[in-house]
């Protein structure tokens, strides 16, 4: 089985500021992050060290709300091109009418496998039938997960009080075949994030919780103190996907984190794994059932 | 008088690793010419160390266990484990920092006729204490 880190930003990589000048602004002005780059190997290195194979690496367009993107479609594509342990997902400015458009663009002709949408950062109302949902609606087409930040949000000038997870109740009841990812369990509204993934079996929930403590510490007050171990077995077994939110924190201190909670094996390998594989597998099994579709029908 | 500073690089591959660099320090000193003074190994890091030792795979790894033991990371009171505004990302490296004091961030040794002056069983390594990283350490040769 894969291990994959669903939710990592390429803000740290050289090889990524290496692409274009003038990256760095927005990392820092609209992102937060100020430490020095590493090359590619040595995060490839920090993989292996974690005992992880791939990661997704997000772009973030904030073309509306900050005149930037922190990563744009086509620099991920072009990273994933250094390296196969890399998936990258896409972001669109929904607030842009031809961002669906531009989601299918950058799943179809780009190789990208998911949908990444921060609505504080990008200040868009993920509830709007009018801006969010064709995105929505573009996602579900094409068969890709969406990760979707809401509560609780590192970079300086993203209000953490902006959005809920049940902000996006709206959304996950109107798109029943779409996979959302809430990152870092919704923290600080870990009961609403839980409310939403065990009542619509299309939420999931991201472990990358970090607000303090170790990583042990953290994730354990989250996941045992405030969910429970025997909720998680239970109800979220399926549900649970790893991520680290790198460069926010290290992979190994976050994968050993999640080993020290010492579920049951098969739990384990469902979230360090499984449950992403499968959410990235829908795209490909949707193209297989298109072909074999269009097959049938000449 | 002479003063040399040389920046050489080191991908390290682990998160708690001793690699010697004894040669590439050699190197360096001998290529700035300096016939007789001193040389200094420094790294550029606070969670990384030069230290000098027997250079057997059974002394590294005791050494490393000392360092574990003594600085051990899964501990409740460190108050190093916290996000950091200023990097923008957590701080949870508190062990590393401190096997990195207890290691030491220099070492240094005389060269004479061009040579650093080393004991046969003296090995200079640089210790990784939160890899993998790419790091960076100067060698510092002044004399004449």
């Amino acid at each position: 089985m894969t291990r994959i880190d669903f939710r990592t930003y390429p803000v740290q990589v050289q090889e990524f500021f290496d692409l274009e000048p003038g990256l760095r602004e927005p990392v820092v002005d609209v992102f937060g992050f100020y430490c020095s780059t590493q090359p590619l190997a040595t995060y490839l290195a920090q993989l292996d060290e974690a005992g992880l194979d791939s990661a997704v690496m997000v772009a973030l367009d904030c073309t509306t709300a900050h005149k930037s993107s922190v990563a744009t479609n086509e620099q991920l594509a072009d990273l994933m091109k250094l390296s196969e342990r890399i998936i990258g997902f896409a972001s669109v400015d929904p607030s842009d009418a031809g961002a669906p458009q531009k989601l299918r663009t950058a799943v179809d002709d780009l190789g990208l496998s998911g949908l990444n949408l921060d609505p504080a950062l990008q200040q868009f109302e993920p509830a709007d039938e009018g801006t969010a949902f064709p995105v929505f609606e573009a996602a579900q087409d094409l068969g890709i997960p969406v990760s979707i930040a809401v509560g609780h949000n590192w970079a300086p000038i993203a209000p953490t009080s902006a959005f809920t997870p049940m902000s996006l109740e709206p959304a996950i009841s109107a798109f029943p075949e779409l996979d959302f990812v809430i990152p870092h369990v919704g923290w600080p509204y870990v009961q609403e994030a839980l409310a939403l993934a065990i009542k619509y079996p299309n939420v999931h929930l991201d472990t990358s919780v970090l607000y303090g403590g170790r990583p042990e510490s953290s994730l354990r007050r989250v996941l045992a103190d405030q969910v429970g171990l025997d909720v998680c077995e239970a109800s979220l077994r399926e549900k649970l996907v790893f991520a680290s939110d790198y460069p926010r924190v290290d992979p190994k201190r976050f994968v050993r984190a999640m080993q020290m909670l010492e579920f049951r094996p098969v739990t384990e390998q469902q979230i360090l794994g499984g449950n992403a594989e499968r959410l990235l597998g829908k795209k490909a099994a949707k193209n297989v059932s298109t072909t074999e579709s269009k097959k049938g029908s000449l | 008088m002479k003063s040399e500073v040389i920046r050489l690089g080191i991908q390290t591959d682990h998160d708690t690793q001793v690699i010697d660099i004894t040669d590439r320090v050699k190197e360096a000193a001998r290529s700035t010419g300096v016939q007789n003074g001193v040389c200094y190994a420094t790294t550029m890091h606070t969670t990384s160390g030069i230290m000098v030792n027997e250079g057997l795979p059974d002394v590294e790894d005791d050494i490393i266990s000392m360092l574990q033991r003594t600085a051990p990371e899964l501990r409740d009171d460190h108050r190093h484990q916290r996000f950091l505004p200023s990097d923008g990302q957590m701080a949870v490296n508190s062990c590393s920092h401190q096997r990195s004091h207890l290691t030491g961030m220099q070492v240094a040794f005389p060269v004479q006729d061009g040579e650093l002056v080393m004991g046969g069983r003296q090995t200079i390594y640089f210790a990784e204490f939160d890899g993998p990283l790419y790091r960076e350490f100067i060698v510092h040769v002044i004399g004449v």
